[in-house]
């Protein structure tokens, strides 16, 4: 979350919001969070677990349909469509 | 609550003594709470009171730099909608009295704390620490993009 946070202080485009999963449970039932962190991207695309810094910002590109040269690889897997 | 017991509140105080440099807005948005009543979403709040707890010991860590305005969404629903606020608590983190774009949704305890206090020390100090090929990665971006990090406080 910290990594979504220093984008938003770089980038005026890029909001960073942390969500306390339990907290919200309609979100997380919403965005099918089975683990954390699980990041949202635009409520499009997501991914779970830690990504270095390169590999975070490729994903936020992505998901915010900007082409990125070199695909990021998730710890846990691809990035993945949300559905409804 | 004491949501931050006493020795914390003062190595809060020593650190952004030290730390923080330019101002510090935050802005918690919240509804008229229920103590910890699990209710609907949309009634009451649970974790109002301990948020603005929180947000007012930050504030009182460093009350020469950091800035804090409750919007209680119940009186100023047009605000919160303005801001898309769309649930509480919801703390923003700005350098001024704009909308903030950092936000922690939910009581920032546990894992989420010291992210809270790394996002008031980044955006105190406007450094956000990112390699030059990240800030220029970012730059492409024409359109505003929401970055939502899902936590749990263990």
């Amino acid at each position: 979350m910290s990594l979504a946070n220093r984008m938003a202080l770089a980038s005026p485009q890029v909001r960073a919001v942390c969500v306390e999963a339990n907290e919200f449970p309609h979100l997380s039932a919403q965005f099918r969070v089975r683990g954390v962190p699980h990041t949202v991207i635009n409520r499009r695309s997501a991914f779970v677990g830690a990504l270095p810094e390169r590999e975070f910002v490729a994903a936020v590109l992505e998901g915010a349909g900007i082409p990125v040269e070199e695909p990021h690889e998730a710890p846990s897997g691809p990035s993945t469509e949300i559905s409804g | 609550m004491a949501v931050i017991p006493e020795p914390v509140r003062q190595q809060l105080k020593d650190r952004f003594d030290t730390v923080l440099s330019g101002p510090v807005h935050l802005t918690l948005y919240t509804r008229p709470g229920s103590s910890r009543l699990i209710l609907p979403a949309g009634v009451g709040c649970a974790t109002c009171e301990d948020a603005r707890q929180m947000a007012e010991l930050l504030r009182e860590a460093a009350p020469e730099k950091v800035t804090l305005e409750v919007v209680d969404v119940t009186r100023d629903p047009a605000r919160a909608n303005a801001d898309g606020v769309d649930d509480v608590p919801t703390m923003s983190v700005a350098s001024n009295s704009e909308t903030g774009r950092i936000r922690f949704q939910g009581l920032p305890t546990g894992t989420e704390f010291p992210a809270l206090i790394d996002a008031v020390e980044r955006v105190s100090r406007m450094e956000h620490g990112l390699s030059e090929e990240s800030v220029a990665a970012l730059a492409k971006l024409t359109e505003p993009a929401e970055v939502m990090v899902f936590a749990t406080p263990t």
